[in-house]
């Protein structure tokens, strides 16, 4: 089998499965998931075998759809290093979240439409990673924005999630309108829509002669623009945490390998162009390594597993940028990859552990004794290690290859390796308040807990004595990513080598050891704090009351917006509604109630005198006669 | 006779005949009126026909239409007065005035 | 050209006897005179085969059965007559026009008048028109002519009061 066919397999079967699924069986769950599963093995195989039989040179198939002018319009797949490897991931990962809903969906009514969705999906973002045209690019783009919206939204009776799915909706939209502006400019720029041919323009060292420099970095700012709203930069984070509201496999799909994720892609595919434009990724390094320290600070302080996920997403997003930012394609890629791993596997238990004990809230989790689901927890520490940066997970690899890659002098860069260093440690130091809330629970300490077990979910029915389950289907997945979380940092040569790269930065031990030490001491830290026997849980920052409030209310950012965005907007729209109803219907209804009297009346006049009328026509018409004589 | 003595002819005719539709309030008078303005456009086709046009037989033949549709527009008018008539023993038009809104 | 004069005299003078006549049998002579003098017209414009279809149609039908159509009605005599504010509005409508309409007349010019065809007199060119370029016009309007007959029929003949198709049927089977 050619490449070609393979990879229309690939890109084709979830289409298919989502289409057959939402049409033919929505309710009948069981046939509905069978198909999706199916196609997500399918995409699974297809991705790992271009993988495994990966040309050396970048391979473009593509059909024409329509041709403009000069401009050929093509639907395709380009297949290289960055491709392969993404596509690989995502089909990965969303066969595990498949695997894993079959059981934690399997109470849920409309499972069908999940599944449906799921497939669409992966549609969707293994078009765009494929996509060999900024027209694709933007289409998928979008489309992946509507899976998500859907997916987030899915419990749509629940007024949260569809204000978190609206949210999370408007706005990535923000942001899409950056990115569309950025693609047409560089359409113009370049003249082609071709993103190998692009990708060939701006490959050469220095700035390409054809485009002023300040154009390349208008292009590349208002990509970035695009990618702050789809992978949740500051300062359009805030949508993330709340799309928290939806099914947890959902949380762990969208925030671990796939649609947070397409933006970091996005640079990563377009990195040439982001090296010609030297201000901009200054610009991003700023904002991503800003992001980075404020998730982290945010997810030091909260108590609901999901968000503390959510906020350390946002935070490792920030994490790829500084890396891709800093100039180094394989780090910021590397990291993506490695995170893909340890993040999808730490929601996976997240989502098991509220499953199997009914709240989000850590404390109250690990004093239901959910430390006792042995495979999960195994699975948390793994992936709350591999967070943290801790030899030899994955997350500790591509961490190092980030902070290597800092190696800029004067003063921004001093900063910037200052907040990256902080963001490390805090990293460490979250990830392991978790792990130690979870697995040592303590009764007696000054932990509060917000929400008691067995709060939310109607689906469990474990009284707080017994083991909480493990389900076999929930614990296959964990287990796969556990081993991808610690296998895959290991991978770092072969990516290097697919993304075309040598090997350049190998850190030597020197160059480990404050990384490592950071990591260490964010630890030791949270041992003291949260894990020592006798600890008060209760983190540093809770000796400065302001200061915690200010982290647990995400720096006021989401508050600043309510007032200063959409209460405007809302008092806007209600002053429009108000003049439309009253003003503008009232008018509108005088005016009709007024020309309906008015008909009346002349209506009344109107009693058939023939002869009148006649006289008046004829009349009428010899004005106008006579006008047209005397001109 | 010039073609704009004619034609002035039988616009007079025609203004008479419109006075006739317009004053009336006889049903019949109001058809004496119709038949006359009817005339007025025959006398025009045929001195335009006389004067103006290379193929004579074109104008006499719509006259003769003319002709032809007054005879039938006569019939039914004057069946309708009749019907009018036994309905309510008078053809004057005010009394047919019914459209009341 | 006194003769045309004349023609056009005696044609608005029963015309207005048409109108003006308060009694409406003295309308109807008045309007056969002015169609008599129309006909004469006719004749003058070298259309004596037109001329004789008005007067048989014309004088010879239509009028005669607007005098039945009088002698069937009240005759006219219960009629009041016509205000004197309705015979002026009708008057000044039908002034007005006469005004503007003969403005744009007495401003158009007219071309040269065409060599005078022969076969002016000829009825044959007329019959082979009629039944060759002007056929299926013809054949319309003898439909319309026998609609109007049939139609005539029904509503005349029909009863007092009845109104529906089936007595209608009845009053002239």
């Amino acid at each position: 089998m050619n490449h070609s066919l393979i990879a229309l397999v690939c890109v084709a079967s979830p289409l298919i499965a989502f289409v057959v699924a939402l049409v033919g069986f929505r309710r009948r769950h069981g046939i509905a998931a069978g198909i999706v599963l199916t196609s997500g093995v399918a995409s699974l195989v297809a991705a790992a075998a271009l993988l495994l039989t990966a040309h050396p040179e970048a391979q473009a198939f593509t059909s024409r759809w329509f041709v403009i002018g000069d401009v050929s319009i093509e639907f395709g797949v380009l297949l290289d290093g960055r491709t392969l490897i993404m596509g690989a991931v995502v089909a990965l990962v969303t066969l595990c979240i498949q695997i894993y809903s079959l059981s934690y969906m399997a109470d849920d009514p409309g499972r069908g439409r999940f599944f449906a969705f799921l497939a669409l999906f992966e549609w969707s973002m293994l078009s765009f990673v494929f996509s060999a045209n900024l027209l694709q690019t933007f289409i998928f783009w979008e489309l992946i924005g509507l899976s998500s919206f859907l997916l987030i939204g899915f419990w749509y009776e629940k007024p949260s999630a569809v204000a978190a799915a609206k949210k999370a909706f408007i706005m990535t939209r923000i942001g899409d309108v950056g990115l569309f502006i950025g693609l047409i400019l560089l359409f113009r720029a370049t003249g082609t829509l071709d993103v190998m041919e692009i990708g060939r323009i701006f490959e050469p060292q220095g700035q390409p002669s054809s485009i002023p420099p300040g154009q390349i970095e208008l292009i590349a700012l208002m990509l970035f623009i695009g990618v702050i709203g789809k992978s949740a930069q500051f300062p359009l984070h805030t949508w993330l945490p709340d799309a928290m509201e939806g099914p947890t496999p959902v949380s762990a799909l969208l925030h671990s390998a796939t649609m947070v994720a397409a933006g970091i892609f996005l640079v990563a595919r377009f990195h040439e162009l982001f090296l010609d434009a030297p201000t901009t990724m200054r610009v991003m390094l700023g904002i991503a390594t800003f992001t980075a320290l404020l998730a982290a600070t945010m997810a030091m302080v909260a108590k609901d597993m999901k968000r503390v996920l959510a906020y350390s997403s946002i935070s490792q997003l920030g994490f790829m940028l500084i890396g891709l930012s800093a100039g180094s394609l394989f780090a910021g890629y590397f990291h993506l990859t490695t995170h893909a791993f340890f993040k999808a596997l730490l929601f996976l238990c997240a989502g098991a552990y509220i499953h199997g004990c009914g709240t989000n809230d850590m404390i109250a989790m690990g004093r239901a004794g959910v430390a006792r689901m042995r495979i999960t927890t195994i699975g948390l520490v793994v992936g709350g290690a591999a967070l943290a940066g801790i030899p030899p997970l994955a997350g500790f690899f591509s961490k190092e290859q980030i902070i290597g890659t800092l190696d800029g002098s004067g003063l921004f860069y001093t900063i910037i390796r200052i907040g990256v260093y902080a963001a490390a440690f805090l990293t460490a130091y979250y990830s392991f308040r978790m792990i130690f809330l979870i697995t040592r629970p303590n009764a007696d300490s000054l932990a509060v807990e917000d929400e008691p077990a067995h709060a939310q979910h109607a689906g469990s029915d474990h009284s707080a004595g017994h083991d909480p389950a493990e389900p076999w289907v929930m614990c296959g997945p964990i287990i796969l990513l556990t081993l991808g979380a610690i296998g895959v940092g290991f991978l770092g040569g072969r990516i290097a080598a697919l993304l075309g790269i040598e090997h350049a930065h190998a850190p030597t031990l020197a160059e480990m050891a404050p990384a490592v030490g950071i990591a260490l001491l964010g630890v030791a830290l949270a041992w003291f704090e949260f894990g020592r026997t006798g600890a008060r849980q209760a983190g540093f920052v809770a000796s400065f009351p302001p200061v915690q409030t200010l982290f647990e209310k995400r720096w006021y950012i989401d508050e600043f917006y309510q007032r200063v965005f959409v209460r405007p907007v809302v008092w806007f729209a209600k002053l429009c509604y108000g003049t439309e109803t009253r003003a503008l219907d009232g008018a509108a209804d005088k005016l009709a109630r007024g020309v309906v009297r008015a008909g009346g009346e002349t209506a009344r006049r109107h009693i058939g005198r023939l002869q009148l009328y006649i006289g008046a026509a004829v009349a009428s018409v010899a004005v106008l006669v006579f006008y047209l004589a005397m001109e | 006779m010039t073609i704009q003595a004619w034609m002035m002819f039988a616009l007079v005719l025609f203004c008479i005949g419109l006075y006739g539709v317009l004053a009336r309030r006889n049903l019949i008078g109001i058809l004496i009126g119709i038949e006359l303005m009817l005339n007025a456009a025959s006398v025009n086709v045929l001195a335009v026909n006389y004067h103006v046009a290379n193929d004579p037989a074109v104008g006499r033949i719509i006259v003769l239409f003319i002709i032809g549709l007054a005879a039938a527009e006569a019939a039914i008018a004057l069946s309708i007065i009749l019907a009018v008539y036994r309905q309510r023993t008078s053809i004057d038009v005010a009394n047919l005035e019914e459209l009341k809104g | 050209m006194i003769a045309a004069g004349l023609v056009m005299v005696l044609t608005i003078a029963g015309a207005i006897i048409g109108v003006g006549a308060r009694r409406i049998v003295h309308a109807i002579f008045g309007l056969g005179i002015s169609l008599a003098g129309v006909a004469l017209a006719f004749g003058l414009l070298r259309s004596p085969f037109v001329a004789a279809m008005e007067v048989l149609i014309y004088i010879g039908g239509i009028t005669v059965a607007m005098v039945f159509a009088v002698m069937l009605s009240s005759g006219g005599r219960n009629e009041p007559g016509e205000g004197l504010l309705r015979r002026t509005l009708a008057a000044g409508a039908a002034l007005l026009f006469l005004v503007s309409v003969g403005l744009v007349i007495s401003g158009t010019e007219f071309g040269p008048m065409p060599e005078a065809v022969d076969e002016a007199w000829s009825v044959q060119q007329i019959g082979r028109d009629l039944l060759n370029r002007f056929n299926v016009v013809f054949e319309l309007l003898s439909v319309v002519l026998l609609l109007a007959i049939v139609g005539a029929i029904t509503i005349a003949g029909r009863g007092d009061e009845s109104l529906d198709p089936a007595a209608a049927d009845e009053g002239w089977a």
